[in-house]
């Protein structure tokens, strides 16, 4: 069976002086099902590479597939596609409508896909039951807490049943407590058979995902499913980046140089 | 591995995937929008609002007054018409042949005429007052009320009877040069020194104000008291509505056989069709204003589209995230302007109908609402606004995905 999501050698460059090189020769097999943490400290290139397998962006050099089909053969009208069948995402400001009821902004996530709008609210409501807000479908989200926000967000990405559900770092806004409860729902979301990229600072919340790949200036340094990194995957994950050492800003160019 | 090129495994653009948005569900985007920031929405039609409502009271005014005229025109009929001796070829006014009144009688669709005769002399309210007071003196028949449609305001007119006796018939303005509101103090006038009892003072006459500023005695009156060779001047004549044009182009032939060239057939009510058209250049000057301020109000409307765009940057990040096209994003924004200067232009158009209607109301006409004007209004706030749209619909399509998406 072939990877749901593939990325062979992607590198990603932002023009500058000198320009800055998000991702460097990134390589990753994503199988269907899988449930990953990708963590790293701030600059190391985790939304960067998000962006690339969400197809917001392309990449310099290297080839992502997603499904078997290669992305550089899409228009960005093809990816936006791609975008409205396949992918869902969960942002950390959320992204939702304020004026509109949780139900209408869960159903948004089907309105470019071209569902009529009947189904849509039924498919919408069916989301929210999935990730517990089955009864509060006519709240608006100023009247929501971070968590339930952050659950109105799920549902949307998961209401068109994409293949992968990518969720930059969903827990940014929320407390400890709420974070925990959003890992929990993804990882039921996960048993019940999405395949669910999340990315968080937050060790403790990764260390209780099935799968970790550590980012460090723009290079994957630890995949805990990765025998290919054998050096790094023997190490403990912990050696590449402490909880502590996450919320520092690290200094990239630094970093390269050690 | 499954990414080297000549895998199998590895496909190319899967068209099954393709973003596509209900026409319903483009509406509802584009509409979302407005509905959500209903103050600013309100503020940025105005100026389109405005636009509209002047131009469309401006067609509705004129419509009104128009309007009125033509009902005017109506009751007064179309088919009066007047004959009169042309000049000659010095440039004098010829005569009508003396026959000529009983001529046009004779015509089939005729249904009434009477002559009227010029007589070279004036008339004074005493023998002491010989200033030209502007009045023309003329001999008719006693058939001219009826065929002027005309109405007195006091007495009566010529009759069969009155014709051959010293008495006279004033029109409304000579009535009122001379003096004369009422017929209380039986008044009399001089005409070239004789005395004529006044017996009717006529209303205005809509269609002839050059009768109005005449006195009427009889033919035959003309003659025993005043010693004149009566010649007709000019002759009125009633014809079959549905038979004017026919009757219009035998006359100078009839009245004038030997010179049909010598005479001028007019239709009084020619005049009154032309006023309808005379605010033209008013108009224009109002049209011109309403539309320099559609124009700043697209402008207004372009303008609020490109601050909502830039502060809806993380919306339009979300939609392309969600599989919204570059089209669908713009298609958004177009529809947003557009449904925005249609409001503006739905009220312009409700508030310009009532200008118009309370304006005409206040003039006495009848309201006049011109549909195609307002559908106009309608129709131009909606290309308005598209046009407004265009450049911030650019904008917010142009704007990257994954720039779009990041935390500010
Ligand atoms: N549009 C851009 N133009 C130029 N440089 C960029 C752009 N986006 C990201 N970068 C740079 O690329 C590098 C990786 O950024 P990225 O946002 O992917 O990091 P991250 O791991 O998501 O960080 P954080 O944890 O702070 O979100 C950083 O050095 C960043 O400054
Ligand atoms: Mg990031």
């Amino acid at each position: 069976m072939s990877p749901v999501l593939e990325l062979v050698a992607v590198s990603k460059e932002y023009p500058g002086t000198p320009p800055i090189r998000a991702l460097d020769d990134v390589s990753l097999a994503v199988d269907a099902g899988e449930l990953i943490a990708i963590v790293g400290p701030s600059g190391s290139g985790k939304s960067t590479l998000m962006n690339v397998i969400g197809t917001l962006d392309r990449p310099s050099s290297g080839q992502v597939l997603i499904e078997g089909n290669r992305l550089s053969t899409l228009t960005d009208t093809g990816l936006a596609g791609l975008r409205s069948a396949r992918i869902g995402f969960v942002f950390q400001q959320f992204h939702l409508m304020e004026g509109s009821s949780a139900l209408d902004n869960v159903a948004t996530g089907l309105v470019y896909k071209g569902v009529r709008r009947q189904l849509r609210l039924q498919m919408a409501a069916e989301a929210l039951s999935r990730v517990g807000l089955g009864h509060r479908l006519d709240q608006k989200p100023p009247k929501m807490s971070g968590g339930e926000r952050q659950r109105v967000a799920i549902a949307r990405a998961i209401v068109g049943d994409p293949a992968i559900v990518l969720a930059d770092e969903p827990t940014g806004n929320l407390d400890s407590h709420t974070s925990t409860e959003i890992i929990s729902l993804m990882q039921r979301l996960n048993d019940e058979g999405s395949t669910i990229i999340v990315i968080t600072h937050d060790r403790d919340l990764a260390d209780g995902l099935p799968r970790q790949v550590a980012m460090r200036d723009g290079a994957i340094v630890a995949d805990t499913a990765d025998v290919s990194i054998e050096t790094v995957a023997a190490r403990p994950l912990v050696g590449v980046g402490s909880s502590n050492d996450m919320t520092k800003r690290t200094n990239r160019e630094g970093g390269k140089q050690a | 591995m499954s990414a080297d090129k000549d895998s199998p495994v590895v496909k190319n653009a899967p068209l099954r995937w393709r973003s596509k948005i209900r026409p319903s569900d483009a509406i509802r985007n584009g509409t979302h929008g407005l509905r959500s920031r209903k103050g600013r929405t309100f503020l940025t039609a105005i100026g389109i609002a405005i636009g509209i409502a002047s131009m469309v009271a401006v067609l509705g005014i004129s419509a009104s007054s128009k309007a009125d005229l033509i009902a005017q025109i109506d009751r007064l009929g179309t088919n009066l018409l007047k004959v009169e001796p042309g000049s000659d070829i010095f440039g004098d006014s010829a005569a009508l042949p003396k026959a000529s009144p009983a001529m046009v009688r004779r015509i089939g669709p005729v249904e009434s005429a009477a002559s009227v005769s010029k007589l070279g002399t004036s008339v004074q309210r005493n023998e002491f007052l010989k200033d030209d007071n502007g009045i023309a003196v003329l001999a008719t028949e006693p058939q001219l009320i009826d065929t002027i449609e005309g109405s007195l305001s006091h007495g009566r007119f010529l009759d069969q009877e009155t014709s051959s006796l010293p008495v006279v018939v004033l029109g409304s303005v000579a009535a009122e040069r001379l003096g004369f509101n009422s017929l209380d103090s039986t008044p009399t006038v001089k005409i070239a020194g004789v005395t004529f009892a006044v017996i009717g003072i006529l209303d205005q006459s809509e269609l002839n104000p050059d009768l109005d500023r005449a006195v009427f005695i009889g033919n035959d009156a003309a003659g025993k008291y005043l010693g004149a060779k009566v010649v007709p001047t000019g002759i009125y004549l009633r014809a079959n509505p549905d038979h004017v044009e026919t009757v219009r182009s035998v006359l100078p032939q009839t009245v004038n056989p030997a010179d049909p060239n010598e005479v001028k057939v007019s239709r009084p009510s020619d005049a009154l069709e032309a006023r309808a058209e005379v605010d033209k250049n008013l108009q224009n000057l109002l049209l011109g204003l309403g539309g320099v301020s559609l124009i700043v109000g697209g402008v207004g409307i372009a303008n609020v589209m490109v601050i909502s765009v830039l502060e809806r940057r993380g919306e339009i990040g979300l939609r392309r995230a969600l599989g919204a096209t570059r089209r669908h994003i713009a298609g958004q924004f177009v529809v947003e302007s557009a449904s925005l200067s249609l409001l503006g232009g739905v009220i312009g158009v409700a508030l310009g109908t009532a200008v118009t209607y309370f304006y005409a109301h206040r003039q006495g006409w009848i309201v006049a609402v011109p549909l195609a004007g307002l559908a106009a209004g309608v129709a131009i706030a909606l290309v308005l606004g598209a046009i407004a749209g265009l450049y911030p619909s650019v904008r917010a399509a142009r704007l990257d995905p994954a720039e779009a998406v990041r935390p500010s």
